[in-house]
């Protein structure tokens, strides 16, 4: 019995330092099975994840292949196991070809060279191209090989990673165990269904460890299970008797509180702040109206390509739009511009946010004071002592872990550092319009509550919120008002405080 | 690229792009398209001289040497780094090429040995740049801006008192003679060209120069050898230098140091004319090409035009100024950090 486990962990402990980031960890993964992990971010999944594919190696514990005992001194040993992993961050060369990024590694695992598709350094354009056809053949998807990998969609690029793991753990005589890291991270919706029969068919080839932290999907996908909390392995469930709430608890140790909210009755009385009159902008969107008043919770929903971020990123100021115009606090503003928006009162948090809204190598503190500096700060000098208090009162409204003014905003995990960029944008006094592109995208269920606890208070306060929600559901249980969004148009209003409270299908009707 | 760059634009590329075939993206369109319309306001303004075959060999002389550093160059900011040592290397090349060739300084004649060492010469200074520049983890435009400064130094002591004159007929002529009816320096470059062409587009060498350009971290997560491969590239860019070295030297018959007076500024300006950005990752030989040509024929033509010399230099800049910021146009957005 034990001979036919591809791959299972017996004991695992990793620890770096004072911080133990594996503790006695045990799993096994099985043919032909869908494994979930889930798990808080810092719960110890990358730490397994790189255990599993031999970036780390366990201080005790064993890694059994087919029974036998393995080392996975890199991610070429772990290869030769079968273990293809697919990271949460793109590992693709976006101005190279389909095909050369799926065969580019192979060369790591000296696998590449047997059959000439480089020789000499020349490559044989016809057979890598034949061969990564062929592989993304198995994998059910058509793209052609020869397109770069920027013209692709986000959901096609996950292909092509997929396609390049499954290339690399390819061995003879092993079945693949393909490992997908918070694949659904990046995805819209319908991709997301594109990507469930993605891992179907890696089941039938081999077995697929799903790990995400979207209740949801891994009950969706997985057949079996598994949560961990504070570096331990804390329950294994059969998806067939488990439910969401079970798996909350396990996840967090607290019990699961309703993300929505009582909904705001009396909006129709309330002042517009923004109102979009046939906005337009040449090849992203077109005759975009829409009104958003204080207190008001809007959503915008669609596709990636809807041009819903363009939209809220024009209404901000950081792009341009040429025609329609935009009516802020009832006064015009004919081309809006960032510095003026952001101190007449509108944040707007972008969904990159390692990218566009934070300051890695920066502290907590100096990154909450960043754009609005309290009105205790001088208009030259900086006074570290008030930053410094400032920050603990946002650290423990919000929960900010850990909580150190000083830390470097990088070394926070992706929940609190999004919840410190919020605050950053919630210490503006005059704050009347939030715009939020996936303020939750990639965190875990408990910074999500804090953060939409925090949008609530904003909104309570008098804010205009106009978010892009990371999910349907999502934007459901948030929003008063959904505005739908298809190729840059506005297909379909609909008012949640009416009661007519839209469904999941109605709402993807109008989006493709 | 940014990142982030890449995800605002990415919707909007989709609308735009929908329906031309995926791969086919012809990023040297722009730039050729320039080279035309410059071709032909010259050719309207001043027929009698700018369409003739004297004014043709005059240009392809004056775009064989540019072209030779452009392809070292292209490689190099393909990678997203820069080489400014080219003017160095060239007259270390040029030195070393005369004082072992029959000269009127020394007694010295190695023949075809001349030329080989001086670029290998080239070449050691080029690895040198990049050992530095990748093991000590030095931005690249301030070792090559020392390099650049060596080079000259050297060349300097090499020149000594008296200008060495190549004597040999062969080493004299052989640059600017034309069996083929071009000169062999514009042969020798055509060819040069073709094999960078190929070597972008096939191999190990040029498609890996591209995967660095466009996120090193994510070339090395592919198992690419990043240090290694850098190394390599600049070797082959001093290895052009060197080339254009002695080339050059052949042309003018003399060894001097100031040689390559000029050429940085040409080269880099016609890479980055032809489309080739300095973050790296975008634009290749073809590109390159055409801004070569369209540096080499906005000189010409201000020849031509009959703009003062005293004035030509100024103007030259000023015209390459404008083009730049031409054919960076389309590719400006708000938010794109350009350092």
């Amino acid at each position: 019995m034990q001979e036919t486990i591809p791959l299972s962990l017996c004991n695992v402990s990793k620890s770096f330092g004072p911080v133990r980031a594996l503790n006695n960890v045990s799993l096994s993964v099985r043919t032909h099975e869908v494994l979930g992990l889930i798990g808080e971010n810092g719960a110890g999944k990358s730490s397994l994840l790189k255990v599993l594919s031999g970036i780390y190696q366990p201080d005790s514990g064993d890694i059994l292949v087919y029974g036998q005992k393995r080392t996975f001194s890199n991610p070429a040993a772990a290869a030769s196991a079968g273990v293809g992993v697919v990271h949460q961050e793109q590992s693709l060369v976006v101005n190279l070809s389909v095909a050369e990024n799926i065969l580019m590694s192979t060369r790591a695992t000296k696998s590449g060279n047997k059959d000439c598709k480089v020789r000499f350094g020349i490559y044989n354009w016809r057979k890598i191209n034949e061969e990564a056809a062929e592989i993304l053949k198995r994998i059910g998807s058509n793209i052609n090989p020869k397109s770069k990998v920027e013209d692709l969609s986000f959901a096609d690029r996950q292909m092509v990673e997929i396609a390049k793991a499954l290339q690399i753990s390819r061995q003879p005589g092993v079945q693949p165990i393909i490992v997908l890291d918070e694949p659904t991270s990046v995805l819209e919706d319908n991709d997301i269904q594109q990507l469930e029969q993605e891992v179907r068919r890696l089941k039938e080839i081999g077995s697929v460890i799903f790990v995400s932290h979207r209740l949801d999907e891994v009950m969706k996908f997985c057949d079996r299970i598994c949560v961990m909390r504070n570096s331990e392995v804390v329950g294994e469930r059969l998806t067939s008797k488990v439910n969401a709430d079970e798996l909350f608890r396990l996840m967090t140790g607290r019990q699961a509180a309703t993300t929505s909210r009582e909904r705001n009755k009396s909006l129709r009385d309330s002042a517009v702040v923004l109102n979009l009159e046939g906005l337009g902008a040449k090849g992203k969107f077109s005759d975009i109206s829409l009104k958003v008043r204080s207190g008001e919770i809007h959503a915008l929903v669609g596709t990636n390509r809807s041009g819903r971020e363009e939209v809220c990123r024009a209404v901000f100021g950081a792009e341009e739009f040429d025609s329609g115009t935009v009516r802020y606090n009832g006064k015009v503003v004919s081309r809006p511009n960032l510095r003026e928006s952001v101190y007449g009162g509108v944040a707007y948090l972008p969904s990159e946010r390692k990218l566009e809204s934070m300051v890695a190598g920066m502290s907590v503190a100096e990154n909450l004071q960043l754009t609005h500096r309290g009105e205790r700060a001088s208009s030259i000098f900086v006074n570290p002592a008030a930053r410094r208090d400032k920050a603990k009162e946002w650290i423990s409204k919000l929960d900010i872990r850990p909580p150190i003014p000083d830390a470097d905003i990088a070394s926070l995990s992706g929940g609190n550092q999004q919840k410190v960029v919020l605050a950053k944008w919630l210490e503006d006094c005059q704050l009347s319009l939030l715009i939020l592109d996936h303020p939750t995208r990639g965190i875990d269920p408990g910074a999500r509550e804090d953060v939409s606890t925090q949008i609530f208070a904003a909104c309570e306060e008098g804010a205009a919120v106009l978010l892009i929600a990371d999910t349907l559901e999502e934007a459901i249980s948030l929003a008063d008002t959904i505005t739908v969004m298809r190729d840059g148009e506005i297909t379909a209003t609909f008012d949640l405080n009416s009661g007519a409270i839209p469904t999941h299908a109605e709402l993807v009707a109008k989006m493709i | 690229m940014l990142h982030s760059d890449n995800l605002i634009s990415n919707g909007h590329r989709a609308l735009v792009s929908a329906g031309s075939k995926p791969g086919l993206k012809k990023e040297w369109l722009g730039p050729l398209a320039a080279l035309v319309v410059v071709v032909l306001i010259l050719s309207v303004l001043r027929p009698s001289t700018f369409l003739t075959w004297e004014n043709f060999r005059a240009i392809t002389d004056q775009a064989s040497i540019p072209f030779i550093l452009a392809m070292g160059a292209s490689f190099v900011i393909l990678m997203g780094c820069i080489d400014l040592s080219i003017e160095g290397v060239m007259a270390t090349a040029a030195l070393i090429f005369v004082l072992l060739s029959a000269n009127s300084v020394n007694s010295v004649d190695l023949g075809i040995g001349a030329p080989l060492i001086a670029l290998l010469a080239g070449t050691l200074m080029g690895l040198l740049t990049g050992v530095i520049h990748t093991v000590f983890r030095v931005p690249s435009f301030m070792v090559s801006l020392g390099t650049w400064f060596i080079g000259l130094g050297i060349a300097t002591v090499l020149f000594g008192d008296s200008i060495p004159q190549l004597s040999g007929h062969l080493t004299r002529t052989w640059a600017s003679a034309s069996p083929l009816g071009v000169s062999n320096a514009f042969v020798v470059s055509v060819v040069f060209v073709m094999v960078a062409k190929f070597v972008s587009d096939n191999t190990l060498m040029g498609r890996f120069t591209y995967a660095i350009g466009a996120d090193e971290n994510i070339a090395s997560l592919n198992a690419v050898a990043v240090n290694r491969h850098k190394v390599y590239v600049f070797a082959l860019a001093g290895f052009c230098s060197a080339l254009a070295g002695v080339i050059g030297s052949s042309r003018l018959g003399v060894g001097v140091v100031d040689l390559g007076s000029g050429q940085l500024f040409q080269t880099i300006a016609a890479a980055v004319i032809g489309g080739t950005l300095l973050s790296g990752g975008r634009g290749g030989v073809i590109n390159s090409i055409c801004g070569v040509l369209l540096v080499v024929i906005i000189n010409n033509g201000l020849i031509l035009l009959g703009v003062s010399p005293v004035f030509q230099r100024a103007v030259s800049g000023l015209v390459i100024v404008v083009a730049v910021v031409a054919t960076a146009f389309s590719q400006r957005s708000r938010l794109r950090i350009v350092k």
